[in-house]
């Protein structure tokens, strides 16, 4: 047979096609023979068809394919001898048990020498103690990796329904079935006299299986050993297609029923742990170790969990130890958190003892990459949350470790976009998810410290998180300390600008981020109002560090809060005698915070404008002292800003019409007041850039003068300046060049005039007027190119002409001519 | 004279007694073929009728007298001339004279001495036989009975193990323990072999039986080495540390008791070849002498108790080796390679591998 044992696919296919040809003719042979009684015959062609197991040629899956075949066919002859052993018991078992040690070949003499045992220990229960510990000592003689590891395979198959599983100590005086004294010579030199027939317990099981297990390992490391290192890649591939074959030992341990606690905490483990430890192969002990985890029960686990990471610590540097671990606290946390499961027993400190095993792993792994350390913390906060959620000082421990083993390692700053930074931000989001509660987070006292370690994108993710956690919880900020310890330690990096450019930022991005900032002040919330202004007050200061960038999206939401807040100081006001001189102090404040937003670049007048409007309808509202100057300095800063800032004429437009209607709700103001307010209004609308926003900035103007109030509490009705107004408007819209909008405009004056008339100011308008305005619609609109807009035009126009015919017998429209 | 048709002719039937109870035992004849004689042990007597029948009724046949003779001698393949008789016992059955009838004559050779095995090798070969001669004036009649006869050992007083350490400096440690140095002919060898040191890449391991004969003295000595089994018991290459276990039944071979200088003619003695065979085909092997003795069956009839037990002697045959003295002589220390095996066909019950089959095919030893 030649060394190299490998041969390309196509010769693989056709070598294992001619094997299982000669299995088959074989096996056809020996199943004829054991038709005719002649067991002899049958033995010699069982022999032959076990020999093409011999080979050294099969690839490991097609030497299992092989292995299938074969024993398969074996079955016929296991349950041939079976009925035999049941016609004439006795002696003919043993005789039997010898024949088949003359095979010269040693693969097929052992995989004989298992079938009839198995049917000997079937026949004599007797003889299972000797019977097992003679088998497994025997296949010794295979220490070929792949045949020896089929071997023992089948081994551990066919004994798995007689391993013993009693727990009855054995009656030494009164052996039961005891061997014939031929068998007894030739059993091994290996078993002891006095132990001769007995049935065996289950420690003869473990012994058994465990001893198997330790010469399958043995082999299965050993394939790692051989032949050429390039090859190793494929070795390896070879090997963890075979684990299973190792691994089922230990599921026979776990399925033998009088392996409990005690016994698995004596003999199991430690004999599988000495084994998996002393291999010093790496795939071996990550395999195994894992399979320990998967195959034993979470009780035996936990009674256990010592030894068993004590082991994790002696394991090779290659081994991905983390893997392991982390199984195994999953596997506890579902455990514990099973609905009908016991829980973690209360005497098995169960965080500790990871917590400090782990530390030793960590120590005793000088090579552990760092990803794998913060997943092994990632691991422990899972334990800790999901076997004792109230244990917060658990998680911060973790995180204390978290920041030592850093420190150590003189690590300052950690990439969010490399295994570590992954890892890292999956261990400081899990208390995040889990208590969706910032408020427990603050309680941490390492988190920021393990927040300080990432870098800027990473702290990002964690703020944008720990923002949004906020927000989809409500969670209410209370505190003045809370509010500075979340923006400058848990947002900070949302709220500085840490001299960032922000080109190299997505603005969608960032306007996201901005927006989560101002939606969280409205979670900050103090049920007293004096707590509130302390907290609005030391947001505003934070905030304002962000830059002109950020404070046009979070000063926003800052002066809207203090409004809110005047309002509930002015409800208040028979509790808090200083209720006004507080309400000025906060103006002072919202004024303080809108011209520092006048003044920051990039924010646009249209913004701040409103925000002096909503804050001079606000104080205009609250009668504290002096409310009155508050609202005209607010109003004029609208002003200077219309001036000023507002260059766009449709700005223009929209920004005078906002002033007006501001100015026409308010009541605070005195005549002395309001008589430059109002006129700056008609002078502003007056000397807008277009024609037709300078008619409809007048036309709305002309409400000012009718229905804007003074303190007295008396609507001005003054029909002169109205009338002016409107024919101020007139005159504009008769200067427009365009016939369609020149209509347009009549048409919105016709309005204003019927309105204002039909209000009372007949001493100015009269309805000639109207008339003729109506004359002038109707002549323009045939001269106007058809088009939508005409069409709307022309309906608006026929509806106010419908309205004015319903009224026209009324003595108001006495002579109106349609 | 019978050839002729004239006179008087007879045959002669030996029968032995007790022959119901008495078991046969095979043997090989000088060509290889198996036959099944009456077994005795050294010591039973040998009794039984000669039985005499005419052929012609009624006419008488003259006789210078009738005579049995149990015998036992060596026969040497190349010297078919010189037949050594070891033993001759003689017993008249009739003086000279007439027989008119037939006749019956017991006889009866009482507790004779058979020291020797009946044994059939490949250049010698040890038979007893009866032989019943009418001497007759031209031609004798005579008539011959093979019987078999096994020498019985009892349990050797001394029978350490054996136990060695072997190898080739550097390359391959290996400590080998087989359970006894004698063992009986139905017994088992059990043992170990300890690796120490594993520098090569070994294919497989087998032990087999080699059986030495030795025929003739001085220049004239010739040696036959025949292997009786071959089991391998080790498959693929072994670590350091590891321990293979050994468990070869003699039973199912056909071997015979140790045998030396037998009457200065012959000797036949026993070997375990332990043989490593490597990827490169090489084989390194070690072998040992064993001794091979027959020990008595358990129970044993009560009439042949009072009658005449069969003789056990003990085996002492040759002095067993000392397990402690040979690791420190060099020539026992190393393995010895060899590049060809001599391999018999195995009379084994089981069937014999294809690779040895092949092996026996290339040596055109079938």
């Amino acid at each position: 047979m030649p060394a190299t044992p490998l041969t390309p696919g196509e010769d693989q296919e056709k070598l294992l096609d001619d094997a299982v040809a000669v299995v088959k003719v074989q096996a056809f042979q020996m199943k004829r023979m054991l038709d005719k009684d002649k067991l002899m015959d049958a033995l010699k062609h069982a022999s032959n068809m076990l020999g093409e197991l011999r080979t050294a040629l099969l690839s490991p899956k097609n030497y299992y394919e092989l292995y299938m075949a074969v024993t398969t066919e074996l079955c016929h002859l296991e349950i041939y001898l079976l009925d035999e052993v049941d016609e004439h018991k006795g002696r003919k078992m043993s005789d039997l048990y010898e024949l088949v040690q003359y095979a010269g070949n040693i693969i097929p003499r052992l995989y004989l020498l298992i079938t009839v045992g198995l049917v000997y220990m079937r026949a004599h229960p007797g003889s299972r103690k000797d019977i097992l510990k003679d088998l497994v000592e025997m296949c010794r003689g295979v220490q070929h990796p792949l045949r020896g590891l089929f071997l023992r395979n089948y081994l551990l198959q066919c004994t798995r329904n007689v391993l013993p599983d009693s727990d009855g100590v054995e009656d030494t005086q009164n052996p039961q079935n005891p061997l014939s004294p031929d068998a007894r010579d030739g059993l091994l030199m290996y078993t002891r006299e006095s132990e001769i027939g007995m049935p065996g317990t289950v420690k003869d099981s473990v012994d058994f299986v465990l001893a198997n297990f330790g010469e399958m390992n043995k082999l299965w490391v050993r394939m790692q050993h051989q032949g050429h290192s390039r090859d190793r890649e494929r070795r390896e591939k070879e090997r963890q297609e075979l684990r299973l074959l190792v691994g089922t030992n230990l599921v026979r341990l776990s399925q033998l029923d009088a392996v409990n606690l005690d016994r698995y905490k004596k003999m199991v483990l430690p004999g599988i742990l000495e084994q998996v430890v002393s291999c010093r192969d790496p795939i071996a002990q990550e395999y195994l170790m894992e399979c320990i985890i998967q195959v034993f029960p979470d009780e035996f686990h936990l009674q256990t969990l010592q030894s068993f990471l004590k082991s994790c610590a002696e394991l090779r540097q290659q081994v991905n130890v983390k893997t392991v671990i982390i199984s195994l606290i999953e596997r506890l946390a579902a455990y514990a958190t099973r609905v009908d499961g016991p829980g973690i027993p209360a005497n098995i400190p169960l965080f500790e003892i990871f917590s400090e095993q782990i530390s030793t792993i960590i120590q005793s792994r000088e090579e552990m990459p760092s990803q794998d350390i913060i997943a092994l913390q990632v691991a422990l906060v899972n334990l800790a949350i999901k076997c004792y959620k109230d244990r917060i000082d658990y998680i911060d421990l973790v995180l204390n470790k978290t920041a030592e083993i850093f420190a150590r390692q003189g690590i300052k700053s950690v990439q969010s976009d490399t295994p570590v930074g992954k890892e890292m931000l999956k261990l400081l989001r899990m208390p995040v998810d889990t208590y969706n509660d910032v408020i427990t987070l603050l309680k941490l006292e390492n988190l920021v410290s393990c927040l300080d370690m990432l870098d800027v994108k990473g702290r990002k993710t964690m703020a944008i998180l720990i923002a949004n956690n906020m927000i989809d919880n409500e969670t209410k900020l209370t505190t003045t300390d809370q509010v500075n310890t979340v923006l400058s330690k848990l947002l900070d990096v949302l709220i500085q600008a840490e001299g960032e450019s922000l080109d190299s930022v997505d603005i969608e991005d960032f306007v996201e981020e901005q927006n989560l900032v101002a939606r969280l002040i409205s979670l900050m919330q103090s049920d007293s109002p004096d707590d509130q202004y302390s907290i609005l007050n030391s947001a505003r200061k934070l905030l304002a560090n962000g830059g002109p960038d950020r404070i046009r999206f979070t000063l926003p939401t800052i002066v809207f809060q203090f409004l809110q807040l005047a309002g509930r100081y002015s409800q208040i006001r028979e509790e808090d005698e200083k209720w006004s001189k507080k309400v000025a102090k906060i103006f002072q404040h919202v004024h303080q915070t809108i011209s520092a937003l006048t003044k920051a670049e990039g924010c646009s007048a249209d913004l701040t404008l409103r925000l002096y409007l909503e804050a001079a309808q606000a104080a205009d509202r609250i009668d504290f002292a002096d409310h009155e100057t508050v609202a005209y300095e607010f109003l004029s800063q609208a002003f200077s800003l219309l001036e000023e800032e507002v260059s766009d004429s449709k700005a223009q437009l929209a920004a005078i019409t906002l002033i007006i209607g501001t100015l026409q709700q308010m009541s605070c103001f005195s005549e002395e007041s309001h008589a430059p307010l109002r006129n700056q209004c008609a002078l502003v609308a007056a000397n807008l850039l277009k024609k037709p926003d300078q008619c409809r900035a007048v036309s709305t103007c002309a409400h000012v003068f009718w229905s804007g109030k003074t303190n007295s509490g008396q609507e001005l009705r003054d029909g002169k300046r109205v009338a002016e107004c409107l024919k101020k408007g007139l005159r504009f819209a008769s200067q427009c060049m365009d016939s369609g909008v020149q209509a347009q405009l009549f048409c919105e004056l016709l309005n204003s005039y019927v309105y204002f008339f039909e209000k009372g100011n007949v001493e100015h308008i009269k309805v000639d007027t109207l008339n003729q305005l109506i004359a002038k619609i109707k002549e323009l609109m045939p001269t106007v190119e058809k088009c939508d807009e005409v069409e709307q035009i022309q309906a608006h126009f026929e509806r106010t002409l419908e309205r004015l015919s319903s009224k026209k017998g009324e003595p108001l429209y006495e002579g109106l001519t349609l | 004279m019978a050839l002729f048709g004239f006179g008087q002719s007879a045959d002669i039937d030996i029968v032995l007694d007790g022959t119901q109870t008495r078991p046969l035992a095979e043997i090989k004849t000088e060509e290889g073929k198996k036959e099944k004689h009456y077994l005795y042990y050294d010591g039973e007597s040998v009794s039984g009728k000669v039985n005499i029948s005419l052929r012609k009724a009624g006419s008488r046949l003259e006789h210078q007298g009738i005579k049995i003779e149990f015998i036992g001698l060596i026969e040497l393949y190349y010297d078919r001339g010189n037949h050594h008789e070891f033993t001759s016992i003689s017993k008249e059955l009739a003086r000279p004279g007439d027989l008119i009838q037939n006749t019956s004559f017991p006889f009866e050779f009482h507790n004779v001495e058979k020291p020797y095995e009946s044994y059939t090798g490949a250049n010698v070969r040890l038979r007893y036989f009866l032989r019943v001669t009418i001497v007759r004036r031209l031609t004798d009649t005579v008539k011959e009975m093979e019987i078999v006869v096994h020498t019985l050992s009892s349990y050797p007083d001394m029978n350490s193990s054996i136990k060695m350490e072997v190898g080739i400096e550097d390359c391959l440690h290996i400590e080998f323990e087989y359970n006894k140095s004698k063992y009986h002919l139905k017994d088992v060898i059990v043992g170990k072999i300890y690796f120490l040191l594993v520098r090569i890449k070994i294919k497989h391991m087998e032990i087999a039986i080699i059986k030495r004969e030795t025929t003739g003295a001085g220049p004239n000595t010739f040696t036959e080495n025949e292997t009786i089994a071959k089991y391998e018991i080790m498959d693929g290459a072994p670590v350091r540390g590891e321990s293979i276990p050994i468990r070869l039944f003699l039973a199912g071979y056909e071997l015979t008791p140790t045998m030396k200088d037998i009457n200065k003619k012959f000797s036949v003695r026993y070997y375990l070849n332990l043989v490593l065979v490597d990827e490169e085909e090489r084989r390194y092997f070690k072998q040992q002498e064993i001794i091979l003795w027959r020990k008595g069956e358990k129970v044993r009839k009560p009439v042949q108790m009072i009658q005449s037990p069969p003789v056990e002697r003990p085996v002492t045959l040759s002095t067993p080796s000392s397990p402690q003295s040979l690791p420190e002589q060099d020539g026992e220390k190393n393995f010895t390679r060899e590049d060809q095996d001599q391999v018999n066909p195995l009379p084994l019950p089981f069937p014999v591998n294809k690779e040895n089959v092949a092996v026996c095919n290339s040596d055109g030893e079938q």
